[in-house]
């Protein structure tokens, strides 16, 4: 019987010291979450939707509940979920106030003939599902507020340099269930002060995250714009299918990328026979794997800490 | 063998009484396309021009013609990319602008992002001085006509595929060795206010690396990215395929793993170029050597010399 496999990321960025240990719990209790419903049978869809659910409520990870603000000081979100026995997928991208992107994403896959669906439509297929919005205030944090205004000096639209040192983080999580089936799920509020509309990677299947039966399940996070350029989470999974692991497939894409446009970013992979990774090449990534009842866990480079799933 | 440019119309069935204009269309666009190639323009200029003329001919689903939503309202999509640099812009869901590839490729030049949607992608426009034009002037007779029949709950079926597919798009390298691509539409017959397709999605519409080639695609949208067609052809060309056989290859992948018919044009750096369709018909047209190809159906493959090609 297949093992089924949980992992999670909180960003790839330089994650500041004093929000470090909260990026780590979360990914942690995250992953936990995640790794309880396959542990009850539930399956890789369900699975990393819960996982990205928890990230999504958690203040500490830029998605959902402390998102980003563009540049008019709303929250746009984007998000992306994929099912790889099927290749069936939901997007929605630039959605307003609603605290779980990644379940309206589903919803669209679900409820609906289309993939991806963007800014009013979006909100108006939440509403018609009975997702409500809910207020600005409630999914924006003091933090942000404040990052937003320090920020605001900069005009959008002018070419910038978008080294890792900015904020970019997102949430996302890969599973394997129990039936052999893998999923991925991306979350993000997107780029501090983007301008209105922007979407970046996240939501963009291939890009920020890409799920097929016969390969794996990628999630990616990082420079958003670099990511699309080399479609990333595709990129990957067509290394595994080429025959290489999966931690090979995501050092040599994530490679690429910096090579070749000079983008840094974090991944994390499952392949269907529970093989996983969690590889960047940003200063930091926080990300917690669950399996074989060990829960893998880390923020810096060649860190691997563990500790025992079930507590 | 350089310049080369292809375009395409739309793949889908494309009812006899409307065929002509599509094939005119695409042999029009295409001699552009190729004028600005010939004259020094880059693969990126040519593409654009190719879609931007599409776009302006009603008979095409994009820009003015573009079908309509599920509210009667025009949403469209766009999207470029630079096969040098990998460079890429792209709008979703913008209204009321007669150029959606054009503003595609404002994002990609004038702002660090890649994509904008609905209302930024509106407000990104008038920012451009990108004149904001009335919905009216972007609907067309049919498109209205099409939009009413699919309403009726008892709708034809026949009638509904037509044109539930088509989108326009063009690929091109130019003298430099430079690959370009550019995908326009109005997305989805009667789709959900919102509804993004593949057009805009980097690697599903389209996508261009001057390592292996460019791809633009049309077709059932949400079947093109469950299997990111575009980056999927090049991945077959990376590994050594032709870009006819890449071409085919993913098409097949995509008709037998999740039931989606398309089509595609296609070129690679050195100039090999491919027009496949796995749906009914597809209008598409080259330019290469001073000879226009085209052709709409199966196995068609037309040719004429370009009297004016120096």
């Amino acid at each position: 019987m297949m093992s089924a496999v949980l992992v999670v990321h909180g960003g790839a960025w330089s994650i500041p010291d004093e929000m470090a240990p909260a990026s780590v719990d979360g990914v942690k209790a995250a992953a936990r979450h995640g790794s309880s419903v396959l542990k009850s049978g539930g399956s890789a869809l369900d699975a990393v939707e819960a996982a990205v659910r928890a990230l999504e409520d958690n203040p500490t990870f830029n998605a959902g509940y402390g998102a980003t603000l563009n540049i008019d000081g709303e929250v746009e979100l984007d998000a992306i979920i994929m099912d790889g026995r099927t290749l069936a997928s939901g997007a929605v991208s630039c959605v307003k106030n609603i605290a779980n992107p990644v379940s309206l994403a589903r919803a669209v896959m679900e409820k609906t003939s289309h993939i991806m669906l963007t800014g009013k439509g979006a909100n108006q297929f939440a509403e018609s599902i009975g997702i409500n919005a809910i207020p600005t205030d409630k999914l924006v944090t003091e933090y942000e507020k404040k990052e937003w205004e320090k920020h605001k000096k900069y005009f959008a639209g002018v070419m910038e340099e978008f080294n890792t040192k900015w904020a970019h983080d997102t949430v996302g999580a890969v599973a394997v269930d129990c039936a052999g089936n893998v999923a991925c799920a991306t979350s993000t509020g997107g780029i501090r002060n983007k301008m209105v509309g922007r979407v970046g990677d996240s939501p963009v299947i291939g890009c920020g995250g890409y799920a097929n039966n016969s390969s794996g399940a990628v999630s990616c996070t990082g420079h958003g714009e670099s990511i699309l350029k080399v479609t990333l989470a595709r990129l990957i999974l067509s290394h595994v299918e080429q025959g290489k692991s999966v931690a090979d497939a995501s050092r040599l894409s994530l490679q690429y990328m910096g090579d070749r446009v000079q983008g840094a970013g974090g991944t994390i992979v499952v392949s269907p026979s529970g093989q996983w990774a969690a590889t960047f090449t940003t200063e930091r990534m926080a990300w917690a794997a669950a399996a074989d009842g060990v829960l893998w866990f880390g923020i810096n480079p060649e860190e691997r800490l563990n500790e025992k799933l079930s507590q | 063998m350089l310049p080369v440019v292809v375009v395409h119309g739309g793949a889908g069935h494309i009812p006899k009484e409307r065929s002509d204009l599509s094939t005119s269309g695409v042999c029009s666009a295409v001699r552009s396309a190729y004028a600005v190639l010939q004259g020094g323009g880059s693969s990126m200029d040519a593409v654009v021009e190719a879609a931007m003329l599409l776009e302006n001919n009603p008979s095409f689903n994009a820009g003015c013609g573009s079908v309509l939503n599920l509210k009667g309202e025009v949403e469209m999509d766009a999207l470029v990319m630079d096969g040098k640099t990998l460079s890429s812009g792209a709008v979703s869901a913008v209204r009321n602008i007669a150029n959606p590839v054009q503003l595609a490729r404002l994002v990609m030049d004038k702002t660090s992002h890649a994509c904008l949607t609905a209302e930024g992608a509106s407000q990104f426009a008038r920012s451009m001085g990108v004149p904001e034009v009335p919905q009216e002037s972007l609907i067309t007779e049919y498109s209205r006509m099409r939009w009413k029949k699919n309403l009726a709950p008892d709708a034809n079926p026949v009638e509904c595929q037509m044109g539930k597919m088509g989108t326009v798009g063009a690929v091109a390298v130019d003298t430099d060795g430079n690959v370009a691509c550019a995908t326009s539409t109005g997305g989805m017959l009667n789709k959900m206010e919102g509804r993004v397709g593949d057009t805009p999605c980097i690697g599903s519409g389209g996508y261009a690396d001057n390592m292996s080639g460019a791809v633009s695609t049309t077709g059932h949208g949400e079947a093109i990215m469950k299997v990111t067609l575009a980056r999927h052809i090049l991945f077959h060309m990376e590994q050594g395929q032709s870009a006819e056989a890449a071409s085919d290859l993913g098409l097949a992948h995509m008709k037998s793993r999740v039931g989606g018919l398309g089509g595609v044009v296609t070129v690679d750096p050195q100039g090999n170029w491919a027009a496949r369709f796995s749906s009914r018909q597809m209008a598409w047209a080259a330019a290469q050597k001073g000879t226009l190809h085209y052709g709409l159906y199966t196995g068609e493959h037309f040719t004429q010399i370009i009297e004016d090609a120096h």
